[in-house]
C-alpha cells in the first residue's frame, strides 16, 4: 500500500535534507508507527506520503513514494485527496470554517468528490458514529472541545474512505481528557483494519500495544524498524532521543539492581513487563 | 458601527423560507429602486408600505428597525443641518441667526433620506432573513465557483472569533495597565500591542489550514455536489426574472422619463 | 492572464477570509479605540494584493464591504468597487516593487490610493447619501459647502483629506507586518518575488 524508494528531500528555505534515503514499505491494512526525536523528520515524512512534499512545499525532492496506488511525486493534491488522508496536531486549524454544522462539516470533503448527495447522507452518520460524535451532528464545529475537534478533524478524513490513513501527533495539543478520546478513537480504527495507518506519536506505551510495527527516524534517516518490543526496548533508540515506555525503564532499573540472569529483550508493555520480571 | 454577530436572524416565517436567490433579487430590486425613484414621496411609500411590513412579516421588525435607524439617522441629521445650511444660492425659509436653512436643501435632505431608508432597509432585510451559506449553495448551483463561496462564509465565522479575540487581548492589556483614554498618540499606540499578535497569528495558520483544506480535497477538480438542498418553488422561478425587469425598468424610466 | 490564474493557489483562497476577518477586526479596534481620523479597515486588502496579486487583492477589497453589510452596516456596501479598487492598485504596487523601497510603498502607494479612493467614493457617497458621512468628518464636509463647493466636490476634498492619513497609516501596518513575518512564511503566497528581499 506504501513503498518508498530512496526518498531524499530538502525544504526550500531549510539547512541541508530532512529525508536522506527513506526506503520502506508498508504493505495493506498495517498499523505504523513512527517515532523520533524532534527534526528526526517525522512530519517530513508525513508530509511525503500524502503528497504536501514537494506539491505544496516545493524543494529539493528526489526518490519516489507510492501510496493508495498512486505516484505521488506526480500526482496532484487534488487527486490524492480521499486516496490519503491527513490529520495533524491542531485542532481548530482542521475547521474549514465553511460549515455551520459538524454534519456539514464532516460532508464537505466528499462533496468535494462529487459524492451523491443519497450517498453523503448515510457516510456522514457513519463516520459521526465511529468518531463518538453522535449527537452533537448539529453543533457548529466551533462549540465543540478540544477533543472532539480532532475526533471531527478524523471522521472529515475517514469519511472519504482512504486507503492510507496519516496521523501526525494528533493528541500533542489536546489536554488528557480529549488525549483520551482521540487514543480511544485509534484503538478502534486499528482494530477494524482496512484502512492502513501512520501514526506519530509520543505516547509510547499506546504505541507499544497498539501498532503493529514502529520505525525509529533519526536526522531524516531510519534508525529502526521492526516489531514495537525490538524498537522501542532498543537502547540505541532510546540514546537517539526517542526515549522509552515506562515499562521498559522500569525493567532496566530492575536489571541493574538485580544481578540476576534476565535474558531477553526488555519489555514494553505491561503484560511484557509482568511476564519479564515475574517469578 | 453594530455588535460582532452576523446579521442572520433566524425565524420560522415565509420570507425566511423563501429561496436565497429570491431574497438576493429582491433586494437588489430594492436598492435600485432607492435609487431610480424620483422625488421624496415613492421612496417613503416603498419604505413604509412595502419594507416595514416584509420585516414584520419576517418577525425581524425590531431587530430591521433598529439597524436601520442606527445607519440612516446620523446620515439624515448631517444631511438635514449640512445640506439644508449651506446649499449655494438657495432660498432661504427658516433663519437661525447669520445661518438660513434653505429650501432646496431640506428637500434634498428629505429625498435622500428616504433613498437611504430604501436602499440600506433592503439591504438589511435581506441580510436578516438570509443564511449566508445557504445563499453560498444557491450561487454553487448557479455555478460559482466553491472556492469563491467558501470565502465569503468562512470569513463570516472568522470575524465574531477575531473580534472576541481582539477584545480579550485588549481586556487584558488594559488590566496590565494599557491606557486607551487619552490622546490621539496614546490610542495609536494603545493600539499595537492589540493588533499585532492577532494579525501576525492570524497570518500563520493560514499555512496549516491550508493543507487541511487540501486534505479534504479543495482543489479537487470534477463536479461538485451538495449536502444540503434548498427549497425552491415555481413562483419564485417566475417571480426573479419578473423582478429583475422591473429593475432594468426602474433604470429606464431615471435616465430617460424622469 | 495565465499569472493572474495562478494566483489564486489554495492558500490565496485561505489568505483571502483571514485578510476581510483582519479588516473588519481592525476597524473595528479603531473604532472602539475612539481613534480619530483612522479607519484602518484595507489592511487585510492591501496585505492580500501585495502577497497573492491585484486580482485577489481586488476580490477582497469587494468582499469585505459585502462582509461588513453581513455585519450590520450596511452603508458599506454600495462602496465595494472602492475597495475593490484599492485592492487591485496594491497589487500591481506590489508588482512593480514598490514594497522593496519603504517610503515609496507607505507614501506613494498610499497617498496614491487616497486620491483614487476619493475620486471613486465622492460620487457613491453624492449620489446615495447626499455627500455626507454621518459622522464626524461631516465638519469638513460642512466647511467645504459653506465655502461654496458643490456636493460632488465636498465629498471628495472630504475623502481627499480623511483618506490621505488613513491610506499611508494602512501601507505602513502592511509594511510592518509582512517584515515581522518569517520569510518561510512568505515563500508560500504566489506572489512573494513581490516582498523578498534580494
Amino acid at each position: 500500500m506504501i513503498h518508498v524508494e530512496n526518498l531524499t528531500y530538502a525544504y526550500p528555505t531549510g539547512t541541508g535534507p530532512a529525508l536522506r534515503g527513506i526506503s520502506l514499505d508498508v504493505p495493506e491494512g498495517q498499523f505504523l508507527a513512527l517515532v523520533g526525536s524532534n527534526g528526526a523528520g517525522k512530519s517530513t515524512l508525513c508530509y511525503a506520503l500524502s503528497g504536501f512534499v514537494p506539491h505544496f512545499y516545493n524543494g529539493d525532492y528526489t526518490g519516489r513514494v507510492v501510496a493508495a496506488g498512486h505516484d505521488v511525486g506526480n500526482t496532484k493534491l487534488g487527486d490524492l485527496a480521499g486516496e490519503v488522508g491527513l490529520v495533524f496536531s491542531n485542532p481548530f486549524n482542521q475547521i474549514t470554517g465553511a460549515c455551520y454544522t459538524v454534519r456539514e462539516e464532516v460532508a464537505f470533503g466528499l462533496e468535494n468528490l462529487g459524492v451523491p448527495r443519497e450517498e453523503m447522507i448515510l457516510r456522514v452518520e457513519d463516520a459521526i458514529e465511529m468518531a463518538g460524535l453522535g449527537g452533537l451532528g448539529d453543533r457548529s464545529p466551533y462549540a465543540l472541545s478540544g477533543g472532539q475537534q480532532q475526533r471531527l478533524a478524523i471522521a472529515s478524513v475517514m469519511v472519504m474512505n482512504p486507503r492510507v490513513l496519516i496521523l501526525d501527533e494528533p493528541t500533542s495539543q489536546l489536554d488528557p481528557v480529549g488525549s483520551r478520546e482521540v487514543f480511544e478513537l485509534l484503538d478502534s480504527l486499528s482494530r477494524n483494519g482496512g484502512a492502513t495507518v501512520v501514526l506519530v506519536e509520543q505516547k509510547l506505551e499506546w504505541i507499544a500495544v497498539h501498532a503493529d510495527r514502529v520505525i525509529a527516524l533519526h536526522e531524516g534517516q531510519i534508525l529502526a524498524d521492526g516489531d514495537p518490543r525490538g524498537v522501542l526496548a532498543s537502547a540505541e533508540v532510546e540514546r537517539m532521543g526517542v526515549g522509552s515506555t515506562r515499562y521498559t525503564q522500569a525493567a532496566r532499573r530492575f536489571r541493574r539492581r538485580e544481578p540476576k540472569e534476565v535474558d531477553g529483550i526488555l519489555p514494553v508493555t505491561l503484560e511484557q513487563a509482568a511476564e519479564y520480571l515475574g517469578p | 458601527m453594530t455588535s460582532s454577530l452576523s446579521l442572520y436572524a433566524p425565524r420560522e416565517s415565509g420570507l425566511h423560507r423563501l429561496h436565497p436567490l429570491t431574497k438576493l433579487t429582491s433586494a437588489l430590486l430594492g436598492v435600485v429602486a432607492g435609487i431610480a425613484l424620483p422625488g421624496v414621496w415613492p421612496n417613503y411609500a416603498v419604505f413604509l408600505l412595502l419594507l416595514v411590513p416584509l420585516a414584520a412579516w419576517a418577525r425581524v421588525l425590531p431587530d430591521f428597525g433598529r439597524v436601520v435607524i442606527k445607519i440612516a439617522l446620523p446620515f439624515a441629521l448631517s444631511l438635514f443641518v449640512i445640506q439644508g445650511l449651506f446649499w449655494t444660492g438657495g432660498t432661504p425659509v427658516v433663519e437661525i441667526g447669520p445661518l438660513s436653512f434653505k429650501a432646496e436643501g431640506l428637500y434634498f435632505a428629505a429625498k435622500t433620506t428616504g433613498r437611504i431608508l430604501v436602499v440600506m432597509g433592503s439591504i438589511t432585510l435581506f441580510v436578516l432573513t438570509t443564511r449566508p451559506d445557504q445563499l453560498m449553495i444557491a450561487l454553487n448551483q448557479r455555478g460559482i465557483p466553491k472556492t469563491f463561496t467558501y470565502v465569503l462564509v468562512s470569513a463570516i465565522q472568522l470575524v465574531p472569533r477575531f473580534q472576541a479575540k481582539a477584545n480579550a487581548i485588549l481586556d487584558a492589556q488594559r488590566a496590565r495597565g494599557l491606557e486607551t483614554e487619552g490622546g490621539f498618540v496614546q490610542r495609536i499606540r494603545a493600539l499595537l500591542p492589540v493588533s499585532i499578535p492577532l494579525v501576525l497569528g492570524s497570518i500563520v495558520d493560514v499555512e496549516e489550514r491550508s493543507i487541511a483544506l487540501e486534505a479534504r480535497g479543495f482543489s479537487h477538480e470534477g463536479p461538485k455536489t451538495s449536502y444540503q438542498v434548498l427549497v425552491d418553488t415555481p413562483i419564485q422561478r417566475v417571480a426573479r426574472p419578473v423582478m429583475m425587469l422591473g429593475a432594468v425598468a426602474l433604470i429606464v424610466g431615471a435616465i430617460f422619463v424622469w | 492572464m495565465d499569472r493572474l490564474r495562478k494566483d489564486f493557489t489554495t492558500i490565496t483562497w485561505v489568505m483571502i477570509p483571514v485578510a476581510i476577518a483582519i479588516n473588519m477586526a481592525l476597524g473595528f479596534l479603531v473604532f472602539s479605540l475612539k481613534i480619530p481620523i483612522l479607519y484602518l479597515d484595507t489592511v487585510g486588502t492591501v496585505l492580500v494584493g501585495l502577497l497573492c496579486g491585484p486580482l485577489a487583492g481586488a476580490l477582497t477589497g469587494a468582499l469585505s464591504n459585502f462582509a461588513w453589510g453581513l455585519f450590520g452596516n450596511p452603508g458599506y456596501v454600495p462602496y465595494f468597487p472602492v475597495a475593490a479598487v484599492i485592492g487591485l492598485l496594491a497589487g500591481l504596487f506590489g508588482q512593480w516593487g514598490w514594497y522593496k523601497k519603504w517610503w515609496l510603498w507607505i507614501f506613494g502607494g498610499g497617498l496614491i490610493t487616497a486620491v483614487a479612493g476619493a475620486i471613486l467614493s465622492a460620487p457613491i457617497n453624492a449620489y446615495l447619501q447626499g455627500g455626507v458621512t454621518g459622522s464626524g468628518t461631516d465638519v469638513l464636509v460642512a466647511a467645504f459647502r459653506a465655502g461654496g463647493a458643490s456636493i460632488l466636490q465636498a465629498s471628495f476634498l472630504q475623502g481627499l483629506v480623511t483618506e490621505s492619513v488613513d491610506k499611508v497609516a494602512n501601507y505602513a501596518i502592511v509594511w510592518a507586518i509582512v517584515k515581522a513575518l518569517p520569510v518561510r512564511f512568505l515563500a508560500r503566497f504566489p506572489r512573494y518575488e513581490n516582498v523578498r528581499s534580494d
